[in-house]
């Protein structure tokens, strides 16, 4: 009997492996894509219209730029900066559908700010921003920060190098000294938090506290008003101070966990070994 | 005060006899190994997942929007909450490899062979049980983690032509993982496998209580040997009462078990929790690196490996029922797997291919 049900299955099996060769297709298709096989691409009309040769070579860089960019790792995509429709080849590039191409020099400002509000206030303020708007020539959002290949920001996009290109560096250096600490402070924290997430720990609240934090204070800088920034540093010590504290509860927490539990551990390790002794002098 | 207890309980249902004669009185072989008392320990560790998934159960909260906030409650402002879940956590995926453990000692000690043809088949289907208690439970904290291991795990169904599509959407409750596939897990985790499970255990645990305990085909005290042609109780040259010599060389294991979950929840509290199961499911968005738990892999890497997923379902089921029926298979006198080289070749080589996938699908 069971030799029969063997060869039932075996007569199954090659009757259907055949008959289901064209599967291989179908899997690559159904099962490779899908989302979980961590081999999905981009599926977007922009992309790939601008990685085809029929582009012009100085507009095929931009989706490799993009793809290294912040906004790439924070899912802002073509669409949220140029509008259109990523998702229709055809009408992508249609104004009906909200498309607004490459702003003008002078309008840059504007269409970043949809998103970075605060900032734009500050810049509209700053020196920067009057002389844009009074020459239609000083410094844009791209000047410093690119255009698609846009990274997180650090102090460090305060350099000779790119404020020389300018004008004199020594005002960006005295607004890099009044930053440092704060900016040093906040990139601290930072780091303790990725290692909170590490532990286990989802320190969702602190998260928000700080990047909150964060924002404000950059948004100020875009002020580039070393008076104002030195003024307001107190007020935003105040607040990394108080989200530390409550980080070193969370270690504190940790530790404490660790303790009890390896406590726990002592006891039941000191029960085996009882537990041991009694069953084996039962043996003897 | 325990005296007049005792008394009372005599009085009334004979407590003393009855610890003698089922206890006292039932023998098991004096050379069993540990490997004897795993089954044992299994079952405690589902009751620890039973008592501490009760206490989680007063503070989750089944819904996409609450559950992975109500499980980070339970990790930091209810009062060791962080305890009861990482309890239940390092319990589970050690339930599964003991789970593993008993029937692979099991099946190298031949001791699936009549009259034990049902005990493993109740063995067998208590892995698949655990299983689905793995993967209902998996989905419940609602992570990226969670979310995105059980799309792989919920869409190997679609492997089958015609109606794989209908069974990976039945299971989901749709096209893809949602709150009805929440709710469907949750209800199947909390209300329909605990009392399946406790059936083919009581099944189970009656069968070796009914039977007696085998003895391993290497062992000084052979078996004995006739032919079962009708029921006996099994008994030994050699043995000791299950009750206290067996009975606490069960209870040091399980203070073992204690000792491993605390040790593994004091030096590797993330060995189980990744950064991915602390971040709240987000279908829009796909991890970078995602994979099914450790207990999954290996049917995972098969899956990509073999490109007609169709045979690679195939061989899956074909061996879930092979390894369930085994026992009617191999009908043979001989247990001692050192004197059946074939079936002893085969079983090791099985055994690394299926850790071979599971660390290639690992660090694939």
């Amino acid at each position: 009997m069971r030799y029969f049900c063997f060869m039932i299955i075996v007569v199954i099996l090659s009757i259907t492996v055949p008959v289901s060769a064209g599967y291989r297709e179908l899997f690559e298709k159904e099962f490779l894509s899908k989302p979980w096989s961590s081999e999905i691409l981009e599926e977007s009309a922009c992309v790939e219209c601008h990685t085809s040769e029929a582009m012009p070579v100085e507009l095929r860089s931009i989706p490799q730029e993009w793809q290294l960019s912040w906004h790439y790792q924070n899912d802002v995509s073509c669409h949220d900066c140029h509008g259109g429709d990523s998702t229709d080849a055809t009408m992508s590039m249609s104004h009906k559908r909200g498309f607004t191409g490459t702003p003008k020099y002078t309008e840059v400002p504007e269409q970043c700010g949809k998103c970075h509000i605060g900032i734009l206030e500050h810049y509209i303020e700053s020196g920067h921003g009057k002389a844009l708007k009074e020459t239609g020539d000083g410094p844009n959002c791209v000047t410093c920060h690119g255009a698609h290949n846009i990274q997180q920001v650090s102090i460090d996009i305060i350099n000779a190098q790119r404020c020389s290109k300018c004008h004199s560096y020594d005002r960006a250096k005295m607004m890099k000294q009044a930053l440092f600490l704060t900016d040093e402070k906040i990139e601290k924290i930072d780091e303790d938090l990725k290692q909170l997430r590490s532990k286990g720990v989802y320190p969702e609240k602190e998260e928000k506290r700080l990047f909150d934090t964060q924002a404000k204070f950059r948004t100020l800088f875009h002020s580039i008003d070393v008076a104002r920034v030195k003024s307001e540093t107190d007020f935003y010590t105040e607040q990394l101070d108080s989200i530390e504290a409550d980080v070193q509860k969370t270690y504190d927490q940790l530790a404490f966990r660790r303790k009890f539990s390896t406590f726990l551990m002592l006891i039941f390790a000191g029960s085996w070994i009882v537990a041991s002794y009694i069953s084996k002098s039962y043996k003897d | 005060m325990w005296q007049k207890i005792r008394e009372g309980l005599n009085l009334r249902i004979g407590l003393t006899d009855l610890v003698d004669s089922s206890l006292k009185e039932h023998r098991v072989p004096s050379d069993t190994n540990i490997f004897y008392t795993i089954g044992i320990v299994t079952l405690v560790a589902y009751f620890i997942m039973a008592v501490t998934g009760y206490f989680l159960l007063m503070y989750y909260v089944p819904h996409t929007d609450h559950a992975f906030s109500s499980v980070q409650n339970i990790m930091t402002n209810i009062s060791f909450g962080w305890l009861i879940r990482m309890i239940h956590i390092v319990a589970s995926n050690l339930m599964v490899a003991l789970v593993f453990i008993h029937l692979i000692s099991i099946f190298f000690m031949g001791n699936y062979k009549k009259p034990r043809e049902i005990t493993w088949l109740a063995g067998g289907l208590l892995l698949l049980v655990t299983l689905l208690f793995c993967l209902s439970g998996y989905l419940l904290p609602w992570s990226q983690r969670s979310y995105w291991a059980t799309t792989i795990v919920t869409n190997i169904p679609t492997a089958f032509p015609v109606v794989g599509e209908y069974l990976a959407n039945v299971l989901k409750g749709g096209e893809a993982i949602s709150g009805v596939t929440l709710t469907r897990f949750f209800s199947l985790h909390v209300g329909f496998l605990p009392p399946v499970f406790m059936a083919i255990v009581g099944l189970h645990i009656f069968l070796v209580w009914r039977i007696g305990l085998s003895v391993p085909p290497f062992s000084k005290s052979a078996e004995e040997e006739k032919p079962w042609t009708e029921y006996s109780h099994t008994t030994y040259a050699e043995s000791y009462p299950f009750y206290p010599h067996f009975f606490m060389k069960e209870v040091s294991m399980v203070m073992l078990l204690f000792a491993i979950i605390f040790f593994i929840i004091s030096f590797f509290p993330t060995m189980f929790i990744p950064e991915a199961a602390n971040t709240p499911a987000d279908p829009f968005k796909t991890p970078a690196d995602i994979k099914p738990e450790w207990y999954f892999l290996a049917p995972y890497q098969m899956m990509k490996l073999i490109p007609n997923k169709f045979f690679g379902i195939s061989i899956q089921v074909i061996a879930i029922f092979t390894f369930l029926f085994w026992p009617f298979f191999d009908t043979g006198d001989e247990k001692n797997i050192i004197k059946r080289p074939a079936l002893m070749g085969a079983f090791i080589i099985l055994l690394s291919v299926w850790f071979a996938l599971t660390f290639w699908g690992r660090y694939s």
